[in-house]
């Protein structure tokens, strides 16, 4: 089981304002759930506000031109697809190399969510990465091999072991 | 779940398509009808494969910031813990994780100011003194869709 090339994330910007209007609200109210599986989704949802099909369908397409979606399509339950493990890896890396490793973590495969944070005092982890795999065991030798990629071996391998919650965001 | 199921799902993931009939266009794709796609896709639901079909936005062009908390919370404290943060609608993702930071969550809000007000409120009323902020400075990587 691998995983899919790396889609149309946009990596670096962490906040900056794009230009979106009422409509463009009340079209993001719409999608950002969950979107009916019928013949002509759009024009259902459409059909709740004052737009017609055409409008709504050339509104989320801009919104995705934009990178405001940074993904539309559907969302899985990993467990339920394959992946049982997954494990947050908590990385402590030297501020000035912070980016380039930031960059090598990133490129493996399994790695879907890659972030630099800032440490505390007490809390000196600074690189933050999500692994995905079948199996602790495999999240391990996962770690092992990024660990082994970066020259780097103080982290912390974080197991999730019970979901409380995870939903998407409601904006508006 | 079959070959054609798993076919289908690669291909709503990142590629579905923004247009009048997406079923029928995803079925053109894999050569097979609109009624048979959204027959599968139910499928997919109702046995809990797909979570939902919608936009996943990048929160900070919307001008909303995010951060990670991780909370050092007693066994004893865990369930108080866990419904007081749920409350908050900006708290999307909430695990237990093994560590003695054991419960980490991600907090979407307007501003950072009502997250940190947020984590007071959550601190006074859950007991649980130790929440860390983290929030990121660089992303390097978000890629959600799965190839199964």
């Amino acid at each position: 089981m691998g995983y899919s090339q790396p889609s149309n994330a946009l990596p670096g910007v962490v906040r900056g304002r794009k230009m979106i209007d009422e409509r463009d609200k009340q079209v993001i109210r719409l999608i950002q759930g969950d979107i009916p599986v019928a013949p002509r989704p759009f024009a259902l949802l459409a059909g709740k506000t004052g737009m017609d099909e055409e409008e709504f369908i050339r509104r989320v397409r801009r919104l995705q031109e934009e990178g405001i979606i940074r993904r539309f399509g559907a969302t899985l339950r990993h467990q339920e697809a394959g992946f049982r493990s997954n494990a947050m890896v908590a990385w402590r890396v030297p501020d000035d190399r912070a980016e380039e490793i930031g960059k090598v973590l990133a490129g493996f495969q399994e790695v879907t969510h890659c972030y630099q944070r800032v440490p505390q005092d007490d809390w000196p982890y600074n690189l933050y990465t999500m692994i995905h795999g079948e199996t602790r065991e495999v999240c391990r030798e996962i770690a092992l091999r990024m660990s082994k990629a970066i020259g780097i071996d103080d982290y912390l391998l974080l197991f999730s072991e019970k979901e409380f919650k995870k939903t998407s965001m409601q904006y508006f | 779940m079959d070959e054609l199921d798993k076919r289908i799902l690669n291909e709503i993931q990142s590629e579905f398509p923004i247009v009048v009939h997406p079923f029928r266009e995803v079925g053109r794709r894999l050569g097979l009808t609109e009624d048979e796609v959204i027959r599968r896709i139910n499928g997919l639901k109702e046995t809990g494969i797909i979570r939902r079909i919608g936009g996943n936005f990048h929160s900070g062009s919307l001008d909303f910031t995010s951060t990670l908390c991780a909370a050092k919370v007693p066994e004893e404290k865990i369930e108080r813990f866990v419904e007081t943060v749920n409350r908050y609608p900006g708290v999307t993702h909430n695990y237990m994780r093994s560590h003695e930071f054991n419960v980490w969550f991600t907090f979407i809000a307007e501003t950072m100011e009502e997250i940190e007000e947020a984590l007071e409120e959550i601190r006074a009323e859950s007991g649980v003194r130790e929440i860390r902020n983290l929030p990121a400075v660089r992303m390097f990587k978000i890629k959600v869709d799965f190839d199964v």
